[in-house]
């Protein structure tokens, strides 16, 4: 299909700040490298016919109704939010997870369980050091897992990670990804790559909720400048109408308006249509309104049998998520893909440029609308 | 080597031209001998150390140029025969001291300065011609034109030198300093003569202890009687001659090298009864009234000399001169556009110009004929590019410089300078030197991009010497940095040898040109001591090099030293075995296919590897590699194995 290679990539994606720094090029290729922040090309690669590089990235040609059929049997667009089992609250039950967590731990809670179950034998993760600044790692048991819970809000190249992974050795692997990550994944799984970690490896997908992230490289620099990052505990945004990112340290919390971080959001974030990482096996965000629990929306049958038995075996606390919230989730998610869809129009200057996305006519004039 | 020091005189011995020059260097009594290892003269002292101890002379390896010459005055004014050797460019490098040693003159000990031309460049960063450099320093200079001559000239000159009280010049070339020739032998004296530093005034040769109540103007005027003294002799010195034609058609001018071309010509052309060849061995003062005397022969003249027009221009300046109405000569050469100045000449090229003088048609060799050579020699040679060796550390060291730069991503660069690690302009370096001049300049470059940060520099600077090119030049540069606060990194590329030369003993080495060991120089407790951050890194570790060289990247602070150290795999594999076995593990290796697309044979280079095209696999060539292991790392699919040998 594609007849590119590094240098497009170079020149189309990460030349014109469209890079999501998903790590998806890098890894097991000798050419790419990320390095605070950037993906580099070290030496000129001389692939272009089915360059993996171009043709998994996230930011290239990804064919949404074709994916959405091939991993759901559902054309893409149909909700707002994804193809959907089962939409639901849940929070883990282990009170020690809940205190390290974001929100209400179910993602740990999740894989902890996978692990111990043997549906996988490790979990690609972000990892944030000691220094603060996020780092792709590969958990293979429950301390692990609790090291990587909480978030830095900052772009993280897991995939590359992933990448690495020798086919032999880990069998079977969970993700935690980004929606722009998840989508690099099933553009593998939907056309799985040579010579990396066979995609069949991959057996749970647990994807994340995002409205943008923030570059790994500026703003590190900033929280580096403004403050002692050895004792940061947590950072949050706390839902609107807040406005704040906060820092929490073991006795205090500091707070930053929120505009003055959003200057440091990835420039990629405002072309992304996904808000809830729709081809995951499960999405996890947090609930707005409802402290200390997470949103949890179940796609695949893997997902289903994941939760089945976190349920079985008392891992999570599951409800039932209040209609209001399922509806103003909806509302955000579809504001994200108009923003999006607009975004890309507005700066390539033309409507045709949305072929990239093999969305449906009808949905791209639902979106532009 | 050959035995430069057998006393047999009258016997013939094969010596390159460089152990011509050794030998009649002993042959005239020689005490002392000092010279930095340039290419095409460092045989000259090499061939000299390895005899020294026995036969009771002194010879070093100095640090440079500059310190080998003034060595060598040193022991002239203490009354011992001297000699100093370098190539093109330590001439440039001494001739702050030359213009002012000529104004002092030298001692009683005779004193020669050997100066190798490399036309061509063939292992040099710079074509020169340093005849002219005899000329503005006011130094007698002359070219031997065989092996023979290099011997009997340069005993010659010990005399001329030590009785002019001046110091003297040879000049010398690529091939007759490294063709071999039949050399007949002269005796070597047997006493040694003592050293002692006069400290009486002696008009003949102004002492530098007295140098200071003459005024400067009459020591000029004295040098300028001793160059007339030098002429004199020159009118009848016996290297220079003619031979050919009471009134030849065409008389060539010509001397060294170009000498023997001359003669191949004519004899190829077979125009022995109408073309002369004057041949000049006295270049510099001119033996004006021999050239006139040979010149008026003819009513044509063509210079044969390479790069400049040396003697061309000295000639024609001199005809410049003749009365108003006398006879000149038509005068072919550079000027007129039948010698080149530049490049080496050859046999043909001299043919050419010949033939286009007399107006005859000459096709050397038929067309067929010199393309079937061609292809005849390049079936005798691998094909690849100029390149490191196999298990050279400085592959590795570019490696990560490469993707250290690369990586930080502020379009960083390199500084090169001269030594092996020159081949870092090309693919051999991953062309990441940008640029290369002199020894010690690119240090001295990074010195001025490191000051640039108020016009908005922010790209960083590597600059990269070698272990010797960093005692030889290097030091001031970095004290500089460190004193002016300039941003950049100095990589001391440390493979304990003057590699490119032939692994020439350095202050780094612990041994000196004598066999001797020595204290070494250590290169980190210099610089340390200078207050430069140091780090001292194995460049076969290419992560823990490349995270280094990033983290100095972004420190603050005037200049920084990275040293590199890892022996030169040439000097290693004379003493160690192999550290590993490597072999490629083909179902591992992925060729041509995306993750990989051929990075060992394809970017890294290393001749070790090669590229089997038929099994779509790399493949280790087993001759040829050393067993460094380092491609292990740079493999994306870990295809390549090394077991510990």
């Amino acid at each position: 299909m594609t007849s590119k290679g590094c240098k497009e990539l170079i020149s189309e994606v990460i030349d014109t700040k469209l890079c999501a720094l998903c790590g998806a090029c890098t890894g097991n290729c000798p050419y790419l490298a990320y390095y605070k922040g950037r993906i580099t090309l070290l030496d000129n690669c001389s692939k272009t016919d089915e360059a993996q590089c171009y043709k998994y990235c996230p930011r290239t040609y990804i064919d949404m109704n074709g994916i959405s059929q091939k991993l759901f049997g559902t054309s893409y667009g149909e909700n707002e939010i994804g193809t959907v089992k089962d939409v639901l609250m849940a929070r883990a039950a282990d009170v020690s997870i809940r205190e390290k967590a974001q929100y209400g731990g179910t993602v740990t809670a999740l894989l902890s369980l996978a692990l111990v179950e043997g549906l996988i034998q490790g979990a690609v993760l972000t990892k944030t050091s000691s220094d603060k600044s996020p780092a792709p790692f590969l958990a293979q048991n429950a301390d692990d897992l609790l090291q990587c819970a909480g978030s830095s809000y900052m772009a993280c190249p897991v995939l590359g990670r992933l990448n690495q992974i020798d086919k032999i050795d880990c069998s079977k692997l969970g993700i935690v990804a980004m929606p722009c990550q998840v989508l690099s994944i099933a553009k593998m799984k939907a056309e799985p790559p040579q010579n990396r970690v066979s995609i069949g490896n991959v057996k749970l997908v647990i994807g994340l909720f995002c409205t943008w992230a923030l570059s790994p490289d500026k703003f590190y620099q900033f929280l580096k400048e403004n403050l002692e990052l050895a004792n940061v505990r947590k950072f949050d945004i706390p839902p609107p109408p807040a406005n704040r990112f906060d820092v929490y340290t073991a006795s205090d919390r500091s707070s930053f308006p929120l505009e003055q971080i959003r200057q440091f959001t990835m420039p990629t974030c405002a072309y992304c249509l996904d808000m809830t990482s729709e081809f995951a096996d499960v999405s996890v965000g947090s609930v707005e309104g409802i402290e200390g629990w997470n949103t949890v929306i179940v796609r695949t049958d893997a997902g289903s049998d994941l939760m089945e038995r976190a349920k079985k075996k008392g891992s999570l606390q599951i409800d039932k998520l209040p209609a209001p919230n399922l509806e103003h989730l909806k509302e955000a998610a579809l504001l994200k893909k108009k923003r999006a869809l607009n975004e890309i129009v507005k700066r390539s200057g033309d409507k045709k440029n949305l072929l990239y996305l093999g969305l449906s006519p009808q949905l791209t004039k639902k979106l532009l609308a | 080597m050959a035995n430069i020091e057998i006393d047999a005189p009258g016997t013939s011995q094969l010596l390159i031209g460089n152990e011509a020059i050794a030998r009649g260097a002993l042959e005239a009594g020689i005490g002392f001998a000092a010279a930095y290892p340039g290419t095409p003269s460092s045989e000259i002292l090499g061939s000299l150390a390895q005899v020294a101890k026995k036969i009771g002379i002194y010879a070093e390896w100095s640090i440079n140029e500059m310190v080998a010459i003034e060595a060598a005055a040193g022991a002239s004014f203490a009354g011992i025969r001297a000699l100093a050797a370098m190539k093109q460019n330590g001439v440039n490098v001494v001739s702050d001291f030359l213009a002012n040693l000529v104004m002092t003159g030298t001692g009683k000990g005779g004193l020669v300065l050997v100066s190798c031309d490399d036309p061509s460049a063939i292992s040099s960063s710079n074509e020169q011609d340093t005849r002219p450099a005899a000329k503005w320093l006011d130094i007698p200079l002359v070219e031997p034109g065989d092996f023979q001559e290099a011997k009997d000239m340069t005993k010659w000159l010990f005399d001329l030198a030590e009785e002019m009280g001046t110091i003297c010049m040879l000049r010398s070339v690529t091939r007759i300093a490294h063709a071999r020739g039949n050399v007949r032998l002269g005796e070597l004296p047997n006493k040694p003569r003592k050293a002692h530093f006069e400290q009486v005034h002696d008009l003949r040769n102004v002492m530098p202890t007295t140098f200071i109540p003459i005024p400067s103007p009459f020591r000029h005027l004295l040098l300028h009687i001793k160059l007339d003294k030098a002429r004199e002799k020159f009118e009848s010195s016996p290297f220079n001659r003619y031979v050919g034609p009471d009134k030849p058609e065409l008389m060539i001018i010509t001397s060294g090298s170009c000498w023997l071309y001359s003669q191949d010509a004519v004899e190829a052309l077979k125009l022995k009864d109408r073309v002369g060849i004057l041949k000049l061995g006295t270049l510099w003062p001119l033996p004006e009234r021999f050239v006139i005397e040979h010149m008026s022969k003819s009513d044509k003249v063509l210079f044969v000399e390479e790069i400049d027009p040396f003697i061309e221009g000295n000639v024609v300046e001199l005809a410049g001169n003749f009365p108003p109405n006398a006879a000149r000569p038509v005068f072919y050469g550079k000027r007129s556009g039948q010698i080149n100045a530049y490049g080496e000449l050859n046999p043909d090229m001299v043919i050419k110009a010949i033939a286009n003088i007399l107006g005859l048609t000459y096709q050397p060799r038929d067309i067929d004929y010199s393309k079937k050579a061609e292809a005849a020699a390049k079936s005798n040679v691998p094909d690849r590019t100029m390149t490191f060796c196999a298990g050279c550390p400085h592959r590795a060291t570019f490696w990560s410089i490469k993707n250290a730069l690369k990586l930080d991503g502020r379009d960083g660069f390199v500084t090169g300078d001269i030594g092996c690690y020159s081949m870092a302009l090309g693919p051999a370096g991953f062309f990441q030197v940008r640029t290369m001049h002199c020894m010690g300049g690119g240090a001295g470059v990074a010195n001025g991009l490191g000051k640039l940060g108020q016009f908005g520099f922010d790209q960083p600077v590597i600059a990269v010497v070698g272990d010797s090119t960093f005692y030889h030049a290097t030091i001031p540069a970095l004290i500089n940095g460190i004193y002016n606060q300039s941003k950049f990194i100095l990589v001391i590329l440390d493979n304990s040898a003057t590699a490119m030369t032939g692994f020439q003993p350095h202050p780094g080495t612990g041994i000196t040109a004598m066999g001797e060991p020595t204290k070494v120089v250590s290169m980190e407790a210099l610089c340390r001591s200078l207050g430069a951050h140091v780090e001292v890194c194995d460049p076969f570790d290419l992560k823990a090099t490349t995270n280094t060289l990033l983290k100095m990247m972004t420190e603050d602070g005037g200049a920084k030293v990275a040293i590199m150290r890892r022996s030169c795999e040439l000097v290693r594999i004379k003493k160690e075995k192999p550290p590993y076995k490597v072999h490629i593990d083909i179902d591992k290796c992925i060729g041509e296919a995306c993750g990989c697309d051929r990075l060992c044979t394809r970017i890294f280079l290393c001749p070790g590897l090669v590229w089997d095209k038929k099994a779509g696999k790399s493949k280790i060539d087993e001759v040829i590699c050393s067993g460094c292991g380092v491609c292990v790392d740079i493999c994306p699919q870990g295809a390549i194995i090394r077991e510990a040998a």
